[in-house]
């Protein structure tokens, strides 16, 4: 059995419906081999990818965004999991909470809106500091899942941010304001944590471009 | 002014007219060049070109002859027709003292 007829058709999937089925009639009218037609598919694949990182977009959302804010959510995260079980106060724990939640989430959104293309390379980049943090992870009484508590609301978020560009403005407002305060309110001195509201301004931003 | 392949491709697409889809294009390229075109060379070229105005593309109709796949039609727009005329002047003109090109005239002349 020729093993590239199945490795084209599934290289295939990764090019647009309209394109898969031109380039698919071309390699059958041109009569060429499976293997040849492997290496054209790859090709323009990776012409393809090429492009789109000309532009700045899935820079930042690979870079700028997912690689450096799942370092730092995930040790947000586990300070999450010790205000809870060494009881601190509900205010605190509260605020902390949300405070994961929204910066996990427009995080979320902001790397699937920009990268749509590209989330592969996101993903990538944000797996990283996970695997190497989950590897070297040596917490006293805190389970190792307690790490990836911000990846639900950023799955939540890439999925949004994957089917629309941007939220409405009044909405990016409330959402951008309410972290700044809370941010300045519960005393977040750590300047890395300050990375993490880019993408709640940059959501008010869009919307205000929208508007 | 166009790149080289990117003249190519309009001047070929201009040539078969109604006719013009992906392979014939690619085919029309290497019948001209000698050299094969790569796919991924003809499609991102074309979406380029038609990001400038200089082509438009649409899907045509599936042959049986194709696998019951669909053709990604290609007509050069009157832009498309300028930008290679320009082309093909300033190649024209440059060329105008090159030995190949006066030899050529020469070997025509006598």
């Amino acid at each position: 059995m020729n093993l590239a007829s199945p490795l084209l058709n599934a290289a295939t999937h990764l090019l647009e419906c309209d394109e898969r089925e031109a380039v698919l009639g071309d390699l059958t009218e041109a009569g060429e081999s499976a293997w040849r037609g492997l290496l054209d598919v790859f090709g323009l694949i990776v012409r393809r990818q090429a492009m789109l990182w000309k532009t700045w977009q899935p820079w930042a959302a690979a870079f700028g965004l997912a690689l450096p804010a799942s370092f730092i959510l995930m040790g947000f995260s586990v300070g999450v999991s010790s205000s809870y079980i060494t009881g601190a106060g509900l205010w605190l724990l509260v605020s902390h909470l949300f405070l994961l939640i929204a910066w996990s989430w427009t995080g979320g959104f902001v790397v699937g809106s920009l990268s749509r293309r590209t989330l592969w390379a996101s993903i990538a980049a944000s797996c990283l500091p996970c695997l190497f943090c989950l590897a070297r992870f040596r917490g006293s009484s805190l389970p190792r899942f307690c790490l990836l508590i911000f990846l639900a609301p950023a799955i939540v978020g890439i999925c949004r941010g994957l089917q629309m560009t941007r939220i409405k403005l009044r909405s990016a407002m409330v959402l951008a304001v309410s972290v700044s305060v809370l941010m300045m309110a519960a005393g977040s001195s750590w300047t890395l944590e300050w990375i993490l509201i880019w993408p709640a301004w940059y959501l008010v931003v869009e919307a205000r471009r929208a508007t | 002014m166009l790149g080289e392949f990117e003249y190519l491709l309009i001047t070929a697409a201009s040539g078969l007219g109604e006719k013009a889809y992906g392979a014939a294009i690619r085919e029309e390229i290497a019948n001209a060049t000698g050299r094969k075109c790569s796919l991924g060379a003809l499609y991102t070229t074309l979406d380029r070109l038609e990001t400038k105005g200089l082509l438009k593309t649409w899907m045509g109709e599936a042959t049986a002859q194709r696998g019951g796949r669909a053709k990604r039609m290609v007509r050069v727009t009157a832009k498309g027709a300028q930008a290679a005329e320009a082309f093909y002047d300033a190649v024209t003109r440059v060329s105008r003292g090159a030995a190949w090109v006066v030899d050529r005239a020469g070997r025509a002349s006598s």
